[in-house]
């Protein structure tokens, strides 16, 4: 007798996240050779990866337009960002938007692979989007050296980023990523053996993974995938040596990259898992160290993305901040008008509501707080028209 | 270091290190074959005269056999006439089985079989190779059609699928064939820097360029020996092969070599006896597979790596 566990779904989708400059688009580049479905159109190629993103672009506008609202960057290094993204979950229509457009996928192809690096923000939405859907998920986690990615970020993106600022961004990311997929049918891939011999690293995610894609692939599938992988990849120098990154932070980046290696052989490693857990309380309370360190030099710059909150904290708006030239696209008019329309939800504040904001915000707050709760409230929809699902 | 034309070993081995012939200048136009053996001192002798006899050069690349196949290589171009255009080399490090064991060997090892398939195809010095196995044997009909197919291939880059059949061989007087199962297979690549072998999930493959032109022999020009009292798997390191449809044609010999040793009938299969004084391998390669009505089997299964639907037909 069969088990229902047994049953392979007929639609799987596979995820791949991980860090920017860690060979996500190696990896989704393989799978899409091997037989996976990337929706259409990708991203177009440009010469920080020559070979093409294998990114479908309404899923990099789609993200790019939830992080704006939740005032989130893809690299955000703060600990919070987590539950501001974390927030769209509870979001019709952010969800129904991506349930619309991920149904007319799966009737295209039964197996999907979808990256982009700031998929892991939002990975909850797109795992009970997908089950809603029918398709069960996989997430293949890329792995590379800390200083390999902060190096090679610097090298293809610039910016005003700093190392630090990197490295902190990439831990923040690992933590969470790490976090959030416990639950998942989840593999870690190390990138340098993706380089190294991506045939076993890849029919070992399809027997891990069930993947029948991979596990049924044809000799012109690997044929093709051989052609994608670049033989010129190789892995850059790394090191702390040639960075300027602080010893607390390079110590964390170095457990956390010990605790993710051993991952890489078992993605249910405990013990590797509670480092990850122990890592990431000592982060966030070197974080929020740090921010109170800088908050002389945060007030001093007179940012207007500064705030404070009502206890007084300050509130950091990175949304003016740099936007990482990795394939990033986020404008209306990449977005067909229905979707425009399912996203206008999770938009930041603008006409009449910003004004209001404006103007509710010069008022102090030990006057504002004087107005009992559900009349604000009342007031605010008065001015600006009820929206739902905010 | 590896570059255009050479391959490097990770156990920096330098003498054997593949140095491909075409990355020293244009080949001339010709067929080697190339046999990479181990052990097949009883299936040479019905392999290599129809073999000597439909190319031009033959490369015997042994790889530690113990039961004397290279001397007996040798001996056999002589008596056919062909040791001018006859070579023998050994690998001597052991390659690992198809399977789970492949899969694992980095394949810029000595002991992957994609750079061993390399390092015996680089010697190569004609425009075109023929990869050729120890135990598979030309018909007739399978000689003369290689013979005109080589002066056909002069002007053009072609890959071309030699559709292969199963010859059990129960002993020197009984055989049985399989009319439910062919394999299609491209065995004959032009010789260049875009017919590399690279590593594969199960085994070594070899690769193409986008626009490859494709050529499906008729059936019915070689088959492949299988003993019924040999271990025809020891070449694979799991014989799990239910697994995926590329290891198809295994399931079916496994089906088919267990039946037959059990002595049960199985659909598809038919016994054949040699007249008296024949040896059935030489009776089936001279007479019966070629009065065989065409096609001989009438259902292709889709096969792995038969290249694209449509190709050009013989």
């Amino acid at each position: 007798m069969t088990d229902a566990t047994d049953l392979v779904p007929d639609r799987r989708i596979v995820f791949v996240a991980g860090s920017g400059r860690s060979g996500t688009s190696l990896m989704a580049g393989i799978l899409r050779e091997l037989g996976f479905h990337v929706p259409q159109p990708e991203v177009t190629a440009d010469p920080t990866n020559p070979k093409g993103f294998a990114e479908p672009q309404w899923v990099v506008d789609y993200h790019a337009r939830l992080l704006r609202a939740a005032r989130v960057h893809p690299s955000d290094a703060r600990p919070s960002a987590w539950f501001e993204t974390g927030k769209f979950l509870n979001r019709l229509r952010a969800r129904n938007a991506l349930e619309r457009w991920l149904g007319q996928q799966l009737e295209i192809s039964t197996d999907l692979v979808v990256k982009d690096p700031r998929l892991i923000w939002f990975l909850p939405i797109w795992q009970q989007c997908a089950s809603e859907l029918g398709a069960r998920t996989a997430v293949v986690t890329m792995l590379r050296d800390p200083t390999e990615v902060v190096v090679s970020k610097q090298r293809s993106y610039g910016g005003r980023l700093t190392t630090t600022s990197r490295t902190a961004g990439w831990l923040n990311l690992m933590f969470y990523t790490e976090r959030s997929t416990r639950d998942a049918n989840r593999a870690f891939v190390r990138y340098s053996d993706l380089l190294e011999d991506w045939t076993s690293v890849v029919a070992d995610l399809g027997d891990r993974l069930n993947q029948p894609v991979i596990i049924g692939a044809t000799s012109s599938a690997m044929r093709a995938a051989h052609n994608f992988v670049d033989p010129g990849l190789r892995r850059s120098p790394s090191g702390w040596d040639q960075l300027e990154v602080p010893l607390r932070l390079r110590e964390l980046a170095d457990e956390v990259s010990g605790a993710l290696d051993r991952l890489a052989d078992d993605p249910s490693d405990a013990d590797a898992q509670q480092r990850m857990d122990a890592a990431r309380v000592g982060y966030s309370a070197l974080y929020e160290e740090a921010e109170g360190i800088a908050l002389s030099s945060i007030l001093a710059a007179g940012s207007p993305n500064v705030r404070r909150r009502a206890d007084g904290q300050p509130v950091t708006d990175p949304s003016g901040a740099e936007q990482e030239a990795d394939g990033l696209a986020d404008s209306d008019d990449s977005l067909a008008s229905s979707d425009r329309a399912a996203l206008s939800a999770v938009d930041p504040p603008t006409g009449p509501e910003r004004a209001i904001d404006r103007f509710v915000h010069r008022i102090p707050h030990r006057y504002r707080e004087r107005i009992p709760v559900g009349l604000r409230a009342k007031l605010r929809r008065n001015a600006v028209g009820e929206r739902e699902d905010r | 270091m590896s570059s255009p034309g050479q391959m490097a070993n990770r156990e920096q081995r330098h003498d054997f290190d593949v140095h491909w012939s075409w990355a020293e200048g244009p080949t001339p136009h010709g067929m080697t074959a190339v046999l990479r053996v181990k052990n097949e001192a009883r299936s040479l002798p019905f392999a290599l005269p129809p073999l000597i006899r439909a190319v031009d050069r033959i490369i015997v690349v042994d790889n530690g056999s113990d039961d004397g196949t290279p001397e007996l290589a040798t001996e056999l171009a002589e008596r056919h006439g062909a040791s001018d255009r006859f070579e023998v080399r050994s690998y001597p490090f052991s390659v690992s089985r198809c399977g789970p064991e492949h899969l694992h060997t980095p394949p810029d090892s000595l002991h992957s079989l994609a750079y061993f398939y390399n390092w015996s195809f680089s010697g190569v010095r004609t425009s075109y190779s023929l990869k050729w196995d120890g135990d598979m044997v030309l018909t007739e009909i399978g000689v003369k059609a290689l013979r005109t197919l080589n002066w056909q291939l002069e002007p053009v880059d072609v890959v071309v699928i030699i559709p292969r059949h199963p010859l059990y061989v129960a002993d020197e007087k009984t055989a049985y064939f399989d009319f439910e199962y062919i394999n299609l297979e491209p065995f004959i690549f032009p010789n260049g820097p875009e017919y590399t072998y690279v590593k594969a999930f199960d085994w070594e493959l070899r690769m193409l360029p986008e626009e490859t032109r494709w050529l499906r022999m008729q059936q019915g020009l070689q088959f492949e020996l299988k003993w019924l009292d040999a271990d025809e798997f020891d070449h694979w390191s799991s014989t799990d092969f239910d697994k995926s449809n590329r290891t198809l044609r295994k399931r079916r010999e496994v089906e088919v070599i267990d039946a037959l040793v059990a002595g049960r009938d199985i659909p598809g299969i038919t016994r054949i006896d040699a007249p008296p004084g024949r040896h059935v391998v030489d009776y089936v390669r001279t007479e019966w597979m070629d009065r065989l009505p065409r096609p001989i089997v009438h259902s292709v299964p889709p096969e792995e790596d038969a290249g694209p639907t449509g190709e050009e037909n013989a």
